[in-house]
């Protein structure tokens, strides 16, 4: 290094190369970037001896770190499970998926187990009426009109759509069933009730993304909706709700769902979005 | 070589008709789209993006036809689309929105993905503002968002419906030069009512008016036809199809002069003005302008 007792001091380019290089004895290198932070000039020297490269290589690992967002806790549980990152990200941002909707599930749900408490038959309606709708509420939310504002941008992405329809329906069943299921376990009445209500929700579920696309998603699961509110009610009028979940009308719903599986499977692959054009 | 072309397109919502006989291709260089609310121009991008499918004509695409799904994905593969208004999913920075269309746009993998997230940030101006969430953004910044994340991979076809709404002059000026660069290589179409971004930006314009094409061809050609049909007068002039009072006190007419006004040279809003207003005492029905 030079000193003048008259002249500010630099540091000579053999120990500014070997700074940069990172070859410096510990001691000269404290005293180098002690200097550094006060001296323009050595620090416009040291920084022409960094290979341009370099520098890049090292602005590009520090902008990596600051901007690129930390995946959430429910992402990293979905990287832990198998999944890519790329198709957690797809998950979580299923509108399904977020909180408005996950509010609006739980209120639900607990409504239901709420009635239980005052009367076994009204809440066994109330179950029955709600934990079959509530992913046809998420299918909705997720591919219905205004429901992803993105949209217009997913829908000229070359993403396919029938995996985008796999990645969102995933993620509508991934957040309504296990409440539902947990729900329907603590209703009274037999213990198959707590899945039993799975077939007419899978129906409803396959009925909806089958038409949907040509009614519009939200139509459809609004027409759904009522008409299994209908059937419901007409039950319990009968004082025979449960009558809707046995064999018989399990068989019923299972061939509505397979129905509605394979107009998805035909006719999604051919569409150019999977929601309704406007 | 056309990047797109369209022939005979026609497109109805219910009884309205939004496109009739459409024909145009689009070439390499920026084209300017104009025309009043409800002309049609919304609706001929988002056939072009395949966002929508025409009711009648054909539609080819950088060589690829839209009707087919090979053909939309491989359209899709080689697009950048800034539509005329689009929302954000919730919670997202814009980092993390412009990542999450780079994944749509099938940049599967993250070495190769963020190092173009970050380019595009850099060339839309938002690098001081990627760690921010996009809701806490202004409207111009969020425009810029929706810019970058069509500039992911320099596609071949870039479609801007209104991207100047909410920009400030500067941000226009930088809008101007992004998209003038992209348009030396790649096939630009932008949508607007900015007749002076047209003027800027364009070497072509195409004028869209009730879903008929009015116009097809170069700015200075479209200026052209308004020669001798704009003047400045010290008084309104009742006989012109548009007038107003400028900044510095006198009259600027556009339309058919009387004898021994001041005539000046037009822009390209008088021409475009003329053009609809003539369109439309052709036709009997009243201009929008």
């Amino acid at each position: 290094m030079t000193t003048s007792d008259a002249r500010p001091w630099h540091c000579d380019e053999e120990t500014l190369a070997a700074f940069a290089l990172g070859t410096v004895d510990p001691v000269s290198g404290t005293s180098v970037e002690t200097h550094l932070m006060t001296c323009a000039e050595c620090r416009a020297a040291v920084s022409r001896l960094y290979p341009a490269d370099l520098l890049d290589l090292v602005w590009d690992g520090v902008r990596e770190r600051v901007e690129a967002p930390a995946p959430g806790p429910v992402e990293r549980v979905l990287v832990g499970l198998g999944l890519s990152a790329e198709t957690a990200r797809l998950l979580v941002s299923v509108p399904a998926m977020q909180g408005a909707w996950l509010v609006g599930l739980f209120c639900a749900t607990g409504f239901a187990a709420l009635a239980t408490t005052l009367d076994d038959e009204l809440g066994l309606m109330t179950f029955l009426a709600i934990a079959p709708l509530a992913p046809v509420a998420g299918i909705a939310a997720s591919f219905g009109g205004g429901a992803d504002p993105a949209h217009e941008l997913v829908a000229a992405a070359p993403y396919s759509p029938v995996r985008l329809l796999m990645v969102r329906t995933a993620g509508v069943l991934a957040t309504s069933v296990p409440l539902a299921v947990l729900v329907g376990l603590l209703m009274p009445g037999p213990a198959w009730l707590g899945v039993a209500w799975l077939t007419p929700a899978a129906a409803a579920v396959c009925l909806t993304l089958a038409i949907g696309p040509w009614l519009g998603h939200t139509a459809t699961a609004a027409v759904v909706a009522a008409i299994w509110s209908v059937t419901v009610a007409g039950a319990a009028r009968m004082d025979d709700v449960l009558a809707l979940v046995e064999p018989a009308m399990q068989i019923l719903f299972l061939a509505l769902a397979l129905l509605g599986a394979t107009v998805v499977a035909l006719r999604y692959r051919t569409l150019s979005t999977p929601w309704r054009q406007s | 070589m056309s990047s797109a072309v369209l022939s005979h397109v026609s497109k109805r919502y219910g009884r309205t008709e939004a496109l009739h006989d459409v024909d145009l291709t689009f070439g390499t260089g920026v084209t300017g789209l104009l025309g009043p609310n409800g002309a049609g121009k919304t609706t001929l991008l988002r056939i072009l993006v395949t966002a929508l499918t025409a009711d009648g004509g054909e539609v080819s695409v950088l060589g690829e036809e839209p009707t087919t799904p090979r053909g939309r994905v491989a359209i899709r593969r080689r697009l950048g689309y800034v539509p005329q208004e689009t929302g954000f999913p919730r919670g997202f920075t814009v980092f993390g929105f412009v990542d999450y269309m780079a994944i749509l746009k099938e940049w599967s993998r993250r070495s190769t993905r963020h190092p173009e997230v970050r380019r595009v940030i850099d060339r839309a101006d938002l690098t001081a503002v990627a760690t921010k969430r996009v809701k806490s953004l202004s409207g111009g910044q969020r425009r810029r968002v929706v810019l970058a994340q069509a500039l992911l991979g320099r596609p071949d076809l870039l479609v801007l419906d209104e991207p100047t709404a909410g920009l400030d002059p500067e941000q226009r000026a930088r809008l101007r030069d992004t998209l003038s660069r992209a348009g030396e290589a790649s096939t630009v179409v932008i949508s607007t009512h900015q007749t002076d971004d047209v003027a800027a930006l364009c070497e072509r314009v195409v004028v869209l008016d009730a879903g008929r094409v009015l116009f097809d061809g170069l700015v200075d050609d479209l200026i052209g036809r308004a020669a001798g049909r704009v003047w400045l007068s010290d008084v309104a002039h009742a006989a012109a199809q548009h007038t107003w009072r400028t900044g510095s006190g006198r009259w600027r007419n556009v339309g058919d002069p009387p004898t021994g006004v001041q005539l000046i040279e037009p822009a390209l809003e008088d021409a475009y003005l003329l053009l609809v207003g003539d369109a439309a005492l052709d036709t009997g029905i009243e201009a929008v302008a």
